[in-house]
């Protein structure tokens, strides 16, 4: 009924009963409040802050910090690990910088990298190997018009949706130096960037960026902490052969925005996807992939041990798998879940197609305990594994990832996370947990625990530290 | 562990926009009127149509059925003058242009001042769905300096510079963190809530000032809504909202919230600060101040996830 009708009908009498249900409700429903709100405004503090300028421009972080790292080594591994032994302690002092400059209404300069100073008892010291710089990024910005940015420099461009492995994150491979965490949330963003030319333009409807890297030196053989370069800005990890990446992002809906992608590098192509989407209140949705034609994880690490000459020729006899190029698919999917009290849960599958099959885990066990006695055996199926982490890749095919984040835990500032990674096809894992805690506005320090666990012919129970305790402190300034 | 934690301080847009004194004291005056002539007509026709009805002789069963009608159509007439405080208020928080202004939280624990936040929030009226879509930039702390976030509907995103990555938030995550307030004070309740009139009241402001105020329920419409529950308090009027007290999903409230510090800003006379007593931690209130708004041209395709990253100091 049309409300000027209803208003039509309206009696005084009704009208009047309705009035005063209501007010008699309201009344009700205010007695109790009236002395919750002397409790409210008695909680009204008295004493002003000092007066906070509001500054507006800094996008600027610089922290000096401090982490100290013990690690306890596992005995009689599955397959023995060739020397270098892994550090039993650690010592990272580090200054870490990330600063923007404008050098024009339209050109700006961007930095990010830290020094650090190394000390463990598997360096000697003093040693050149004590100091470490990592150039992460350094790159001019030019903004021709409103809508396009062009970028020209050592870039990071990072893709993805997913929190434990990014299958369209294409340019990380071999941009990781020494990490101190295997947090993959940490691992993305301590990374080198890529010397490229970068266009981006922007529309309301959504974006395109093109990226060339080129090839300006040849690839290398994969690093220790014993032998890094201590000023070099490492473009050999990240400028080995010529990339192309295209990414397109569209936004359908406000709760649908998918990315498309496309990449090329040296002789081999991929293709891929992001998508998110919300799912009620509580819950977003998540899908990572990509796919392309390649060769398995064992075949391309051998390839690569070759390359660069770490490897014998005759390495390729050593496993039997199949070293044929063929699409592969590569699949993270997940979703995040966050409660009212400041929690969040995020469980993913990751599944990577060139990673090692249940055979592929059998053969590598069998291979040491048949052939470890001779020379180098060893340290080429060790090879393998070093390959896949200095290619951030994964080396099982199937893998849960969850993550968890509580803020303010217990008491406030305090941040709890904790992640776990495990190995579907074997049942191993790792686990780390991190304890944060923002002591004032400037300081911060936090305690990390990380373990593995599983079967000495398992994945993450073959691996040679069990168990680490990390304590780290940071100020800001 | 070189973790830079994620700390959420979600903000939607600032408290204050709208239309000028003259204009609300305008609005006040129209609504008044508009509701009195009503009330005098509705009495007049009734009367009128009791008379005809007596003279026919139809009965007391048809009198009866227009009165249930009358209670029913009572009920619409309040929602209906419920909308138009709720939007009069809405003005007087939000202006129609796109602006954007440094807000400051200062968090005090027992009532000794410990942190501070400073957000550059960046607004703009979405004329499709009347909300408004907010860019949010972190100043303060030095952690969380260069961080972003879009607020805008269901599209939620998250930046963080040391991963240089947007992660898609849900509407839950936009809660959490001590600056929720800013979807608090700045969301436009007429687009996101039904509102219902409880009655009129006469409470203390924040400082403790009696204010005659209509007092509303309002009740979650949209799934954009953050809140499933508020009440709100409107200075009778003026128009200023004095006060609100959101609840959670399951129920429980989680904060109250005073506007204080009414001032001549962005056009209007506008809250120019406000306080949000958490009802969770008896411990913790935070005050919200406003500084350097301004006016600004934005641009549409802001508010999406890959200008994140190229959004600047102004």
């Amino acid at each position: 009924m049309p409300a000027a009708a209803a208003d039509l009908v309206m009696s005084a009498a009704a009208a009047a009963r309705v009035t005063r249900y209501v007010l008699l409700a309201a009344s009700l429903a205010a007695a109790p409040a009236a002395a919750d709100e002397d409790t409210d405004l008695s909680r009204i503090p008295t004493e002003t802050a000092p007066a906070t300028s509001a500054p507006t421009s800094s996008k600027n972080v610089n922290y000096i910090g401090d982490a100290l790292s013990f690690s306890g080594l596992r005995d009689n591994l599955a397959v023995p690990l060739p020397p270098p032994t892994p550090a039993s302690w650690e010592n990272w002092l580090f200054l870490d910088s990330r600063d923007e400059w404008n050098l024009g209404e339209d050109w700006r300069l961007d930095y990010s990298g830290r020094l650090n100073f190394r000390t463990s008892n598997a360096l000697t010291f003093p040693n050149h190997d004590n100091v470490l710089n990592e150039m992460r990024e350094l790159f001019v910005q030019f903004q021709p018009n409103p809508t396009t940015w062009i970028e020209l420099g050592r870039v990071n461009i990072r893709n993805g949706v997913a929190l434990g492995y990014n299958p369209t994150d294409f340019f990380r491979p071999r941009t990781v130096i020494d990490p101190l965490t295997a947090d993959p949330s940490v691992l993305r963003e301590d990374r080198l960037g890529t010397l490229m030319v970068s266009v981006q333009s922007l529309w309301q409807f959504g974006s395109i960026q093109l990226a060339y890297a080129p090839r300006v030196t040849l690839p290398t053989a994969i690093y220790t902490p014993r032998d890094e370069p201590s000023f070099d800005p490492g473009l050999d990890r990240t400028n080995a052969q010529d990339r192309f990446l295209a990414k397109a992002s569209l936004n359908i809906a406000p709760s649908f925005n998918p990315e498309v992608l496309f990449y090329h590098a040296g002789t081999r192509s991929q293709i891929g996807a992001n998508l998110t989407a919300p799912a009620g209140h509580d819950t977003v949705l998540y899908l990572e992939w990509a796919g392309g034609v390649r060769s398995d994880i064992i075949t391309d690490a051998f390839s690569y041990g070759q390359t660069t000459g770490t490897l014998p020729a005759s390495v390729t006899s050593l496993l039997p798998n199949d070293p044929s190029a063929r699409f592969m698919n590569d699949l993270a999917v997940g979703a995040s879940y966050a409660t009212e009290n400041r929690m969040t849960f995020n469980l993913e599958y990751h599944f990577h197609q060139a990673g090692f099959s249940s055979s592929d885990w059998r053969n590598w066990f069998a291979a040491s305990a048949q052939r470890g006695s001779v020379q180098g055996v060893n340290a080429a199926l060790w090879y393998i594994r070093s390959y896949a982490q200095d290619q951030q890749e994964p080396v099982a095919r199937h893998t849960a990832f969850l993550r968890f984040d509580w803020q303010d835990a217990f008491i406030k500032d305090v941040e709890v996370t904790a992640l776990a990674s495990i190995d579907l096809q074997d049942g191993s894992g790792f686990m780390q947990t991190t304890v944060g805690y923002n002591l004032s506005r400037a300081w911060t320090v936090s305690v990390l625990a990380s373990g593995s666990y599983g079967g000495r012919r398992s994945d993450f129970g073959s691996i040679p530290v069990a168990e680490t305790l990390l304590l780290r402190a940071a100020r800001y300034f | 562990m070189r973790c830079v934690m994620f700390k959420l301080v979600w903000f939607r847009s600032p408290p204050y926009c709208g239309s000028s004194p003259e204009r609300t004291s305008e609005q006040s005056t129209t609504l008044e009127n508009s509701t009195l002539l009503v009330s005098l007509s509705i009495r007049k026709s009734v009367r009128r149509l009791l008379h005809i009805m007596t003279d026919f002789r139809i009965g007391t069963l048809a009198i009866a059925l227009m009165t249930v009608l009358a209670i029913a159509s009572a009920g619409g007439a309040w929602a209906q003058s419920a909308r138009e405080i709720i939007a009069a208020a809405d003005k007087v928080r939000n202006p129609a242009d796109p602006f954007h202004i440094t807000t400051i939280l200062t968090e005090y624990v027992r009532s000794q001042p410990k942190d501070s936040t400073v957000l550059v929030v960046y607004s703009k009226e979405d004329k499709a769905s009347g909300q408004f879509r907010n860019l949010v930039r972190y100043v303060e702390p030095p952690r969380d300096a260069g961080k972003m976030a879009l607020l805008d509907g269901q599209n939620l995103w998250f930046y963080d510079p040391a991963a240089k990555s947007s992660v898609r938030i849900s509407a839950q995550q936009r809660l959490v963190g001590q600056a929720s307030i800013g979807d608090v004070l700045t969301v436009n309740f007429a687009v996101d809530y039904t509102g219902t009139l409880l009655g009129n009241e006469t409470i203390a402001d924040a400082e403790k000032q009696q204010r005659n105020c209509w007092h509303l329920d309002l009740r979650a419409a949209t799934s954009t809504a953050v809140y499933s529950r508020a009440e709100y308090w409107v200075e009778k009027g003026t128009f200023r909202p004095v006060k609100a007290k959101f609840w959670s999903d399951s129920g429980r409230i989680l904060k109250v919230l005073y506007y204080r510090d009414f001032v001549q800003r962005l056009g209007a006379v506008r809250p120019g600060s406000a306080v949000i007593i958490d009802a969770v931690d008896s411990t913790l209130v935070t005050t919200v101040r406003f500084d350097n708004p301004a006016f600004q041209d934005i641009p549409d395709f802001w508010f999406q996830r890959d200008y994140l990253p190229r959004l600047r100091p102004e």
